[in-house]
């Protein structure tokens, strides 16, 4: 059995999985920051009481939500190439379409979390005489911020888990190559499939877990304070 | 685009989109109850369970879907238990989702303050009155829209079922490109169908939340 | 104070991840900017000195990646020796069954080396050249089952490998017949071992290879329907690129190119229960 998994250190595979592993994990934190830069703002927009900006911000939100990534990189990346002549790069098309993913998810819970603070803290802070927007940065912000810290990282370990479909657009991440050693070895270790893929899942595991405890320990301090 | 080919693919998205439902559905139910089990288990700091339920959050969200299914399906026989597709779908999605609804009603139970639990009591309510009245509306208001992402984020997960073989909404469309290139016809009845399925728990969910929100807060 | 740490933190991972995407945007667009939506004649891609070739990354031994991570098998033997007589060097790029043909008709390859089984149906989006290759199925079955031909297969559930030559032969000839699709050839075979299918359809080559090293399994159907072949696909219209290929294909038959291929590549995997002359096309032309 630890034959299979001698499998893992032959010529460059180690090398190639991490690599594969970085290609998941720059994909999304690019796509994660850029869904942050843009989905605060939309989800500040998204709370707005006019009747035809909410419809617009809704009809967005639910229709990216709902499409299946698979058809966002088709989309991005062989449409735009067919219909407006657009030459993306697989990893950039990819950035594309998690973004604009990414920022609907996130501009739903920036909203979630904004219209979830209990009404009186408007009320009060403005009767402490702040002007909205002082309200806004001073009081609605910090207490939203708390809130939705715990749900941006879910978000992005979700994102770093996806990117696994962008195979699919030339993309050769931490999965692909997994399945590109599993099968070039088949005839010599025809059971290294599990041990390969119990690498990445520990490979998986490894990036997204430090995440997910830095945002448990930032939640742990605030409720402190 | 070749509407006769879309006509005649629709029965089989029609059979793909059941076999999403059904797993979605189930998947889903259980993600709850396993969720809220999770999330009362570390709201009440039981010992050892705490531990337990700790270990399997972080298994379960930091590791995708996909590699939790290989192992179900592929690794399980290996030690001689063989569970037929669905079943290892069912099981794979409530292990993903069960940490996801976790941490939804988790976030929701702590971000109420404990002075609202101590008022409620001081002002003569048993601890399942307040819970029932003072916690869990306002818990619930405050996880909802991760409540409403998870739902949906499940049922899209589903698509990941094609590695043990289920053909499911993305399966079959892959297929058809994969062998007659109808590619547009593809992935417009894949939208379709996902609207279809989707759109109405996505608007449902929608107006729940507004309600559940104004018995909280009142606005 | 801890908030406005959590904020500047916030803006500094944005600022930085904006600029990262940024940058690679500038590189992409720099790399394949040039006319990728139209398709490239020969000579525009001598002209740009590298000929952009789809392959399977992982069905080996025709395409995937060694331990080395170079790009390995039939496949690439064949598109490496293309690049070397246009005088060009190769870019490989992977592709899947689902996206191969998106990749020739947006230009983002000018030629698809992917185990490609040619049918009619396939020829009216791209335009195949002349075969180098053609496959007969086989079918590996639980002994006991006792299946020696197609009939037999009518209630069992039968595994195929997606985008390989049995799964488009049971499609259009067999729709009766219930499919199991997997994406990996390690996934089918584990499949049947486990007990999850009944029979397993795929290149006989492939099924007299695995049915001897795995007890209880046999090669119940060795030659199955019409011979299909593979050949490499171009863009439709893409006429001075498929004339190029059929000849090259014709002086390759001269040497017997694919016969050096095939002990090269696929006689380490297959042995010799299969002769070479049932499975490469010399010359472009099937005998």
């Amino acid at each position: 059995m630890p034959s299979d998994l001698e499998l893992i250190f032959q010529g460059s595979n180690l090398g190639r999985l991490l690599g594969g592993l970085w290609v998941s994990v720059w994909i999304a934190l690019v796509s994660m920051g850029a869904s942050v830069v843009l989905g605060l703002p939309f989800g500040v927009v998204m709370t707005s009481k006019n009747r035809l900006v909410k419809l617009l911000c809704r009809c967005y939100l639910e229709f990216v939500r709902i499409m299946p990534q698979l058809v966002l990189l088709f989309l991005v990346f062989f449409d735009l190439t067919k219909v407006a002549g657009l030459n993306l790069s697989g990893e950039f098309a990819a950035v594309v379409v998690f973004t604009i993913w990414g920022t609907a998810e996130m501009g739903d819970l920036v909203r979630g979390s904004i219209t979830s603070i209990p009404r009186h803290q408007f009320e009060t802070a403005r009767a402490l005489g702040m002007s909205p927007a002082q309200v806004q940065r001073h009081v609605i912000l910090p207490l939203a911020v708390r809130q939705l810290l715990p749900q941006t990282v879910n978000l992005t370990t979700r994102m770093i888990k996806t990117t696994s479909l962008v195979v699919l657009i030339g993309v050769v991440e931490v999965l692909k190559v997994a399945q590109q050693i599993i099968d070039a070895n088949r005839f010599q270790y025809p059971s290294a499939a599990l041990w390969i893929y119990g690498v990445v899942f520990f490979l998986y595991f490894i990036v997204c877990f430090p995440i997910s405890w830095l945002s448990r320990r930032l939640e742990a301090r605030w409720q402190i304070s | 685009m070749d509407w006769s080919v879309i006509s005649s693919s629709i029965p089989v998205y029609g059979e793909a989109a059941l076999l999403t439902l059904r797993i979605g559905v189930i998947g889903i139910i259980a993600s709850a109850l396993v969720g809220l089990l999770c999330a009362a288990v570390q709201s009440f700091r039981i010992p050892v369970l705490r531990q337990i339920v700790a270990v399997y959050i972080e298994l379960s969200r930091n590791t995708p879907l996909l590699v939790q299914l290989f192992f179900l399906y592929f690794g399980l026989p290996k030690v001689g238990v063989v569970w037929p597709s669905e079943v290892c779908a069912i099981v794979g999605l409530t292990f993903l989702g069960g940490s996801y609804m976790a941490e939804a009603f988790r976030s929701g139970l702590d971000s109420v303050h404990p002075i609202q639990l101590q008022s409620a009591l001081a002002l003569g309510m048993s601890t399942p009155t307040a819970f029932r009245h003072v916690l869990a509306p306002q818990a619930f208001a405050i996880a909802a829209p991760a409540l409403t992402a998870n739902v949906i984020f499940l049922i899209k997960e589903t698509s990941v079922v094609s590695v043990v073989a289920l053909p499911d909404l993305v399966y079959v469309a892959k297929e058809q490109i994969g062998t007659d290139y109808d590619t547009s016809e593809a992935l417009l009845l894949l939208v379709a169908f996902y609207l279809l399925l989707l759109l109405p728990i996505s608007l449902g969910a929608n107006w729940l939340e507004r309600k559940v929100r104004s018995n909280a807060f009142g606005s | 104070m801890q908030r406005r740490t959590f904020l500047t933190a916030l803006g500094a991972f944005a600022t930085a991840t904006t600029l990262a995407a940024c940058g690679g945007s500038t590189q992409s667009g720099s790399s394949g900017a040039s006319s990728a939506v139209g398709l490239r004649t020969v000579d525009e891609i001598k002209s740009a000195g590298t000929i952009i070739i789809g392959v399977f990354s992982d069905k080996s031994p025709f395409g995937y990646v060694d331990s080395s991570g170079d790009y390995a098998g039939y496949d690439i033997e064949y598109g490496n020796r293309i690049a070397q007589d246009l005088g060009v060097e190769v870019k490989y790029v992977p592709v899947e069954a689902a996206s191969r043909v998106e990749f020739l008709q947006t230009g983002k390859v000018d030629l698809i080396l992917a185990n490609f089984t040619v049918t009619p149906e396939r020829a009216e989006k791209v335009d195949f050249a002349n075969p180098y290759m053609k496959v007969s199925l086989g079918v590996v079955a639980k002994q006991d089952l006792a299946i020696t031909k197609v009939e037999d297969l009518a209630d069992k559930k039968v595994i195929v490998v997606k985008g390989t030559t049995a799964e488009t032969y049971f499609e259009d000839n067999h729709p009766e017949v219930k499919l199991q699709k997997y994406d990996q050839y390690t996934e089918a075979t584990n499949a049947l071992a486990d007990g999850r299918g009944d029979a397993w359809a795929t290149d006989n080559t492939e099924a007299l290879a695995w049915a001897p090293n795995n007890p209880g399994f046999t090669v119940g159907i060795t030659s199955l329907g019409a011979v299909d072949t593979i050949a490499g696909a171009v863009r439709k219209g893409n006429t001075t690129l498929l004339e190029w290929l059929n000849e090259e294909l014709v002086e390759l038959g001269n040497e017997q190119f694919f016969h050096a291929a095939y002990d090269k590549t696929l006689r380490l995997v297959y042995g010799d229960a299969v002769p070479a002359d049932e499975l490469v096309v010399e010359g472009g032309v099937v005998a």
